[in-house]
């Protein structure tokens, strides 16, 4: 006899607490999607995060370079020819005016044939912020009078020093950042599409295509880096633009960076695949493409993004010492590693040392790109 | 002595007798009597070197040493100086500048290894050499040496494929070689050579003779061929003539094996990265106290990078220096005076501009070549720079303003050549800017016939940051009479290869080599002659190659120019010859073929405090002037009244 059973329903309220009671922490803790995790991970750790605000200034900074740059990129001082870094201060004779600079008095030591300056007591020269100063276009685009800090009318205003043409140096950095730390993201975007393309087939499909792969990286590995970013930018066509340049300098640095990535992408495959979801969904009938796509990549996904953070470091690095060994941008392209080519003269360290100055914050992005993508590693792993 | 020196007027056909200004017929020198080297005592103590008297040939070039600041000196000491590549210890043969015939400090042309040269309607050419004159290896100097480099290197299919170089060819054919006798050799052209003697004084000379001693057994027609070939496969070579031509390089100066007539001689094998040049025994020239030069006993020269040679110049690394010194180095040099116990002194480049715009009058672009062929837009953008301000701010002030033309120590100069066009007249400048019909468009930039806005983008070679530096203060001087410029750094081959094929618009190079000429220096810088001149390759390589390739000038001024040389180098009487430079110098300077900047740049030479004879000013050019040649460093001297390494 087929009797159905009798249905039952328990009318008492459910109580998700029966067996263990949660703290509401616990409980946001276990609701909480992955990315959230990550950032309480993250968050935790100090440096690393002072390191993505510092990051995040640099990146807007290079949104809006033309207002917090005091000058414009090429605009020479002709008076002002390699004029050492002025101090703000802000008492002048005990009282107080905010900050200022003082003037320049310009002298040149006929024996020596140095110009030299020293500051000008007499002369208080005020700084303007969130002024009118020297016309620019916004991003090529919009015409632009607006600075956040700007001289004194009729006074000058060298944060950090001219070159030898008295341009600004503070004002060049600035404009510089824009190439130098986009150089870096282009080129991991290659690098990232490549890896993750190559390791997954690779890590996937495994057999034979992972042995010529495997065998592929171990080559471009075991080729000393330099003289191979050297060979390939070399042979970039001269009579290129400056821009073009710039691509193919990034392009060649992401062509060259991809094989760590597509390793790591492969081994997490290689184990990923063998997992239950992953049978479900062949059996499904999904196409490879989608399952390494939508089912096994984002399992790592976090692992992928902090391993980025840290050869963006690379990369920037990478464009400096091209560019300071002459083969990478060339003027009027003004890069940091262009304005360190500058500086590659036994007078920049005798004489003129500010204009070594780019070296800090290719110091400091390289640094700050380190210690974030430490703490990424570290929060990308939430339930460990 | 009977006659010591000569100057010559090669072109006019005579030789002009000179004798020296020789204060005291005491002099010992004048009664023959010479004194030993102390160097070189003991060897001819030792029997393995004859004494001084018969080292040097019978009548040995005697040195007068009677200029500003200039003595007879002591003997001793080695001189370093710095290179930054191997292959410049060629540099040995530019400093030593011992030649056939070399020009003075008034770059007239004088004898010097030779005892004279007569010269017969600018075509025949006698070579008279010094009697009992010998190479550094004792063999002597004879005409042997002229008629083994005529007949078995010159004439040699085999080491020569290509015939005479072309200072020896007029209308394409070679002189008439005959030997005299033991001392005088004899070139005859059926029509004047007036390359023939500038050649033989260049920085880099071309050799008419070998020393015939050593290089016979390298040459099959003296040895057993077969032998040759083996010996030269066995040194890793592909023939005997590769062989040949690898160890005979006199200009090279690599081989330690092959003798000199310079000053010194290479006693380093190379590679090395420190090269040791000692007293050549046999050196034709004494002061007149008797003592055989060069006065300095050796000379060190040793390999650095490029851009250590400032700071090791600075630290008192060099005795004399020059070269790899740029300008911009005169402060940490000067800084460093005293501490290295070396003084810094500034001497002047002689090029004709420190940097000159080539217009491309045969540029491949419909658009651009009318314009750039058009007068009156060359001379609009020369009246547009404003070379105060290049002067000022790269130069402190110390360079001189002007057009590329000759220099005003050349006897050719006069100021207008210098001046027309390069005073700054914007007002001027937009006005013939207007006359051609270019008009401004809204954004201040004036648009060319098409349409397009005149961007000029000048290509350099990049090598050298003062030349960008130029030309991005040139961007803000061209924007004021609505025009962009963009400066491009390009590779040096590629950059000629460019300008080749009339692709660049505009390109920069120094402007004329030679800005102190005669009126006896060939004008082939003025005119289309070369593919190499930039402003006209096609021109010039028609020219170059007797209208096989490029094709004939057809600019009504630029043909002219080519005219003028062509008489020029036919014309026999020196007033024709000055005459036709002068005409040649006014249509460049009207025309702005080259736009030029500033010049006569100072060069900063460093110099010990003990070394004497060194000029305090002086031209620093390649040629003519071989750098230091000119001023013969074997007449330069260590003082030992100061402390060595002071």
């Amino acid at each position: 006899m087929n009797k159905p059973l009798p249905h039952f329903v328990d009318t008492s309220p459910f109580d998700v607490y029966e067996t263990e009671r949660l703290t509401p922490e616990q409980e946001r803790f276990y609701m909480a999607p992955q990315w959230r995790l990550i950032w309480w991970k993250f968050r935790g750790h100090v440096i690393a995060v002072a390191a993505a605000v510092a990051l995040i200034v640099f990146y807007v900074s290079i949104l809006f370079s033309e207002i917090l740059a005091p000058y414009g990129r090429d605009t020479k001082h002709t008076e002002f020819i390699y004029a050492p870094p002025q101090s703000v201060h802000l008492f002048h004779q005990g009282r107080f005016i905010g900050p200022f600079v003082y003037g320049l008095k310009y002298h040149l030591d006929l024996e020596t044939l140095k110009r030299n300056y020293t500051p000008d007591r007499g002369q208080v020269q005020p700084l303007r912020f969130f002024c009118l100063g020297e016309p620019y276009r916004f991003w090529g685009l919009v015409e632009g009078r607006f600075h956040l800090v700007c001289p004194a009318r009729g006074g000058e205003l060298f944060l950090l020093g001219t070159d030898r043409l008295g341009r600004d140096m503070l004002s060049r950095l600035i404009y510089g950042a824009r190439i130098s730390l986009t150089v870096g993201l282009i080129g991991i975007f290659v690098s990232f599409v490549l890896g993750i393309s190559i390791g997954g087939v690779a890590g996937y499909f495994g057999g034979w295509i992972d042995a010529v792969v495997q065998r592929i990286i171990e080559i471009l590995k075991s080729l000393p880096e330099l003289p191979l970013w050297m060979a390939l930018s070399a042979a970039l066509p001269v009579s290129w633009s400056p821009i073009l340049v710039y691509f193919g300098i990034t392009i060649i640095l992401g062509l060259l960076d991809w094989p760590g990535l597509a390793r790591a992408v492969r081994s997490k495959l290689l184990a990923l695949r063998e997992e239950d979801f992953c049978t479900a969904a062949r059996l499904m009938g999904a196409s490879p493409k989608r399952i390494i796509g939508r089912h096994l990549l984002p399992n790592f996904m976090s692992h992928l993004i902090a391993s980025a953070t840290l050869s963006i470091p690379s990369m920037i690095l990478g464009e400096t010492a091209l560019s300071f060994l002459g083969l990478g941008l060339r003027p009027p392209v003004t890069s940091w590693g262009v304005l360190l080519t500058e500086a590659q003269n036994i007078e920049a360290v005798a004489l003129y040392p500010w204009l070594l100055l780019p070296m800090v914050p290719v110091i400091l992005t390289v640094l700050a790109f380190n210690f974030m993508g430490d703490g990424l590693r570290d929060a990308a792993d939430p339930y460990s | 002595m009977r006659r010591n020196g000569a100057a010559l007027q090669p072109v006019r056909g005579l030789l002009l007798p000179l004798l020296l200004s020789l204060t005291a017929a005491a002099d010992p020198a004048k009664a023959g009597i010479f004194i030993e080297p102390p160097a070189l005592a003991a060897a001819v103590a030792a029997g393995a070197l004859q004494p001084v008297a018969e080292r040097l040939p019978a009548e040995p070039s005697v040195v007068a040493l009677d200029g500003p600041g200039q003595a007879p000196g002591q003997w001793g000491g080695e001189l370093r100086t710095l290179v930054s590549q191997p292959k410049d210890t060629r540099m040995m043969v530019v400093f030593g500048y011992a030649r056939l015939v070399g020009y003075d400090t008034n770059w007239n042309l004088v004898p010097d290894l030779l005892a004279g040269v007569d010269i017969e309607q600018g075509r025949i050419f006698t070579l008279r050499l010094r009697r009992g004159h010998r190479w550094s290896d004792g063999a002597p100097f004879t005409s042997e040496d002229f008629r083994f480099f005529w007949d078995d290197i010159v004439n040699n299919k085999e080491l020569t494929p290509g015939g005479p170089e072309r200072f020896l060819l007029v209308d394409g054919k070679p002189p008439r070689f005959q030997v005299v006798d033991e001392t005088t050799v004899r070139y005859s052209w059926e029509q004047a050579n007036p390359f023939f003697l500038p050649a033989l004084a260049g920085a880099r000379p071309e050799y008419i003779f070998a020393p015939a001693h050593t290089l016979m057994r390298l040459h099959p027609r003296w040895r057993d061929r077969a032998e040759l070939e083996q010996q030269a496969k066995a040194e890793g070579q592909r023939n005997w003539a590769a062989f040949f031509n690898l160890k005979s390089q006199l200009y090279r100066n690599d081989n330690p094996e092959l003798p000199t007539l310079e000053p010194w001689m290479l006693t380093t094998k190379p590679p090395s990265s420190r090269f040791i040049f000692a007293r050549n025994p046999y050196y034709h020239r004494v002061d007149r106290n008797g003592r055989q030069l060069p006065y300095i006993d050796s000379v060190a020269l040793t390999i650095v990078g490029a851009s250590l040679i400032p700071a090791k110049a600075a630290a008192g690394d060099a005795d004399l220096q020059a070269r790899g010194l740029g300008f911009e180095n005169y402060t940490i040099l000067k800084q460093a005076e005293g501490r290295g116990g070396h003084h810094v002194r500034l001497w002047r480049t002689a090029r004709g501009s420190e940097l000159a715009l080539y217009p491309d009058l045969n540029a491949e672009d419909e658009s651009w070549r009318p314009l750039l062929r058009d007068p009156r837009f060359r001379r609009a953008l020369s009246l547009a720079i404003d070379r105060r301000e290049i002067n000022q701010v790269i130069y402190y002030g110390l360079a001189i303003e002007g057009n590329d033309t000759v220099l005003p120590q050349s006897p050719l100069f006069r100021p207008e050549y210098a001046e027309q066009y390069a005073r700054r007249d914007l007002a001027q400048a937009n006005r013939l800017l207007d006359e051609i019909g270019l008009t401004r468009d809204g954004d201040g930039i004036r648009r060319m016939a098409d349409g397009r806005p005149l961007e000029i983008v000048i290509e350099t070679a990049g090598e050298d940051p003062t030349q960008i530096a130029i030309l991005q203060l040139m961007t803000d001087h061209w924007r004021e009479i609505g025009i962009r410029l963009f400066p491009k750094a390009e590779q040096r081959e590629v950059l000629r290869n460019r300008v080749f094929a009339g692709q660049a618009v505009m390109s920069v190079w120094f402007g004329l080599e030679n800005a102190l000429p005669t009126a006896s220096t060939p004008p082939n810088e003025l005119a289309p002659t070369s593919q190499q001149q930039l402003n006209w390759p096609k021109w010039g390589q028609h020219w170059e190659t007797g209208g096989r390739a490029g094709t004939a000038p057809d600019d009504l001024a630029a043909a002219e120019l080519l005219r003028l040389y062509t008489t020029w180098t036919t014309a026999v009487s020196l007033d024709e010859k000055r005459d036709l430079w002068h005409r040649m110098l006014a249509i460049r300077a009207d025309q702005m073929f080259t736009i030029g900047t500033v010049r006569g740049v100072p060069q900063p030479v460093v110099v010990a405090d003990r070394l004497r004879n060194v000029p305090v000013e002086a031209i620093y050019n390649w040629e003519p002037g071989a750098f230091f040649g000119v001023y013969h460093p074997d007449t330069f001297w260590f003082d030992d009244g100061l402390k060595e390494g002071g």
